[in-house]
């Protein structure tokens, strides 16, 4: 399976174990969402459980949230990540917060999901990587999945967890893995392992980072796509990295990121997003406070730059290889 | 003629002060660069401390006895032609400006035209990552004193492992001799510093004392078995390493014991690694050189380096890195050792394990009366951090190892 098709599947068990799963958001139903990802739900489970909403994602959310206190499951998708904001007020104050304000007494079991992050030509408005912002908000969990098998057992546990999940999907690896160079042919999901999607239900834990591969001279700390680009880097320098897809940004595997760096005395974080305050400064700082004795070197962060998601120059704005390199060299040098 | 006034340099790790042992040059003395003028004394070792210029003695400060603290004014130059240090006469024999390590060392050690002193000192704030630094603090090794080779200076870690290397030390002069010969003996020196140690340690910790008899039957024989195999220039074993290893053995699951007070933070700063010190009496008094990582080595390595060590100790050859930093300290008299003794803890350190004589005793064993080796341990701890039945239990940890002697040698199995 693509990762379309994993997340597809992932609500197609979803709406069939549990009558309380609803899907909602612009055009998800008749027309099966803009990335097919809910192709063909709304035929199967019918109008009132996979519903078409307004362009009004303030109001999509706002929804989501008064039929989440009422019973309800839902799975809201917003179109894209970029599209978020006019919901921020509603997730910030009200989803948030749900469980905090009524003592216990309500809860909010809402999914969000929106595709983000760029490499589609897509411009400032279709490429962004706002997840940072979420994750300094207290009461909501943060996902982004890099493969099919993750992100459909990522997004049921999301569904089954009785508080809010936003769930980030780096929309330039619904069709495949990417290592960052537009110019190479794509490569489908079914040559990748993290392809092998079964058919059925499991579930990936939050909170629970993987080693995507296991080394012992630099600890690379990445989430999403930047975790193929930052394999890809490793690899053509040909050193022996280790690299931790976090998978989970709230809650954070904190004992994963701090044995390994332990282990590797050497940090480099990368992610797609801006770098000022975005949640590599976060990783960094617990980097620091749990390893600070075993560094060797500065920590380093590989990052989009500090502007709007760029409509020309995009591959110059990609934090690529190549600044994955840049950084890899300058914490190995001897120290 | 310009005047050039030369502070009492930071001598190593933590100094405040230093004590004059003897003075090599007096008021109205022309000396060179580089000439031994003062000899003085840190806290273990004594260091011969160079003239940084050619000039006149104008002045000095502080009698032998003395303590000048670091950074005041120790002596007073004048200069003959006026220059600063470091333009300072061609008059002295070319020499390397940095001490004279044995084993080679990168090419930066020093930056040009910075002042001779007896050590590698630095300005300002060391550059080195945080890796190194507990490196560093875990050997002892002060920082302040280690050349960097990496960009700009900066300490990388092949410079530390050099400078935890035993032989890298720095060039620390031996003789704290040249005391007069009267019947009147000064209390100064190391004997004043070992008087001070002392009496601190003994008011200070509330000693708590214990003896245990432990049978080395079999841990003699094994000694016996090895000396006769050991191979030609390896020296032969005393009981000493074996207690050694055995004691890394135990501390592995009694680290409240390889723990140094730091009274000023109120902290117990548990170690890693175990820094054994050696308790070895010197033709100057009682010194203790430091097995330093003794957790890495192995018998032969540790019966070598505290057979290297003691004889550094006696012959006033230890370097200041080899005389501080262990972690727990074990103390022996040889055949002097007695049947008991209390022995005073080396602080800020918690714990001292002494040996007693081992010797051939009739015992009850399996019903019937035998005669085996017996040794007594006599140790001491800090009652304050290490509790009587933690104290009681570790030396019986002990006790089994060395009764059992294959076990020291089998990786422990955690259990619990």
């Amino acid at each position: 399976m693509n990762m379309i098709q994993a997340l597809n599947s992932a609500m197609d068990i979803m709406l069939g174990r549990d009558p309380a799963v609803v899907l909602m958001g612009e055009d998800i139903g008749y027309f099966g969402g803009v990335f097919r990802a809910t192709d063909g739900l709304q035929r199967k489970y019918g109008e009132h459980r996979v519903l078409d909403t307004p362009i009004a994602e303030g109001g999509i959310v706002a929804s989501a949230i008064g039929m989440s206190v009422n019973g309800l499951r839902p799975v809201a998708e917003i179109q894209f990540a970029d599209y978020i904001y006019p919901g921020f007020d509603q997730i910030c104050s009200e989803l948030a917060r749900i469980r905090y304000r009524s003592a216990g007494e309500f809860f909010a079991p809402v999914t969000i999901r929106t595709p983000c992050g760029g490499g589609i030509r897509g411009g400032q408005t279709h490429s962004q990587s706002p997840e940072g912002i979420f994750t300094h908000v207290s009461g909501i969990k943060v996902v982004m999945p890099s493969n099919p098998y993750d992100a459909k057992g990522l997004l049921i546990t999301a569904i089954e967890d009785d508080d809010p999940v936003i769930f980030f999907e780096p929309k330039r690896l619904y069709n495949g893995p990417f290592d960052g160079d537009p110019n190479k042919p794509a490569v489908p999901w079914s040559t990748h392992p993290k392809g092998q999607v079964d058919e059925g239900y499991y579930k990936v834990a939050l909170g629970k980072a993987e080693i995507v591969r296991s080394g012992s001279q630099v600890t690379i700390i990445t989430y999403g796509t930047m975790v193929f680009v930052a394999a890809a880097a490793a690899a053509a320098m040909n050193i022996d990295a280790e690299i931790i897809d976090l998978r989970s940004l709230v809650p954070l595997d904190v004992d994963t990121i701090a044995t390994s760096v332990k282990k590797t005395g050497r940090c480099v974080i990368a992610h797609e997003a801006t770098r000022f305050s975005g949640f590599g400064a976060e990783i960094l700082s617990i980097v620091q406070e749990e390893c600070f004795w075993d560094l060797e070197a500065p920590i380093q962060r590989v990052t989009g730059w500090d502007t709007p998601y760029p409509h020309a120059f995009e591959w110059e704005y990609f934090p690529g290889q190549a600044r994955v390199t840049r950084a890899l060299k300058s914490v190995l040098e001897p120290a | 003629m310009s005047q050039y006034i030369f502070k009492m340099p930071d001598l190593g790790e933590g100094t405040v002060d230093a004590e004059i042992v003897a003075w090599h040059a007096k008021p109205g003395d022309q000396v060179t660069e580089d000439q031994i003028i003062v000899e003085v004394m840190t806290d273990k070792a004594a260091v011969e401390v160079p003239a940084p210029v050619s000039g006149r003695v104008v002045s000095v400060t502080g009698a032998p006895g003395e303590k000048v603290a670091v950074g005041s004014p120790l002596i007073v130059f004048e200069l003959t032609n006026g220059a600063n240090a470091a333009d300072a006469p061609a008059a002295a024999p070319p020499r390397p400006s940095a001490p004279e390590p044995s084993t080679p060392q990168p090419a930066t050690l020093q930056p040009a035209g910075s002042q001779p002193a007896a050590a590698v000192t630095r300005q300002g704030r060391v550059m080195t990552s945080p890796a190194n630094r507990r490196r560093a603090h875990e050997a002892g090794v002060d920082l302040t004193t280690v050349a960097g080779s990496g960009p700009g200076g900066r300490i990388v870690r092949s410079d530390v492992e050099a400078a935890i290397a035993p032989s890298a030390g720095l060039k620390i002069a031996a003789d704290i001799g040249a005391l007069p010969l009267t019947t009147e003996i000064k209390v100064i020196g190391l004997r004043r510093l070992i008087a001070e140690r002392m009496s601190e340690a003994k008011r200070n910790i509330p000693h708590f004392a214990y003896v245990e008899e432990v049978d080395v039957t079999e841990l003699e024989s094994l000694r016996l078995y090895l000396n006769g195999s050991a191979p030609k220039g390896a020296g032969s074993l005393s009981y000493l390493p074996l207690v050694v290893m055995a004691l890394i053995q135990v501390l592995k699951s009694y680290p409240q014991c390889n723990v140094l007070y730091d009274a000023a933070r109120g902290v117990l700063v548990r170690h890693r690694a175990v820094h054994v010190g050696i308790a070895t009496q010197t033709p100057d008094g009682l010194k203790v050189p430091v097995v330093r990582n003794a957790q890495a080595l192995g018998l032969w390595e540790i019966a070598a380096e505290i057979r290297r060590l003691a004889e550094r100790a006696r012959t006033n050859k230890a370097t200041r890195e080899e005389l501080v930093g262990s972690t727990i300290t074990v103390t022996s008299l040889g055949k002097l050792g007695g049947i008991a003794s209390t022995p005073i803890i080396n602080a800020p350190e918690v714990a001292i394990i002494g040996l007693n004589k081992a010797v051939e005793r009739p015992v009850v064993h399996q019903g019937g009366v035998v005669v085996r080796r017996i040794m007594n341990l006599s140790s001491s701890f800090d009652h304050r951090f290490v509790d009587g039945y933690d104290a009681a239990a570790m030396i019986q940890a002990l006790k089994e190892f060395l009764e059992h002697p294959a076990t020291i040698f089998i990786p422990t199995v955690k259990s619990s």
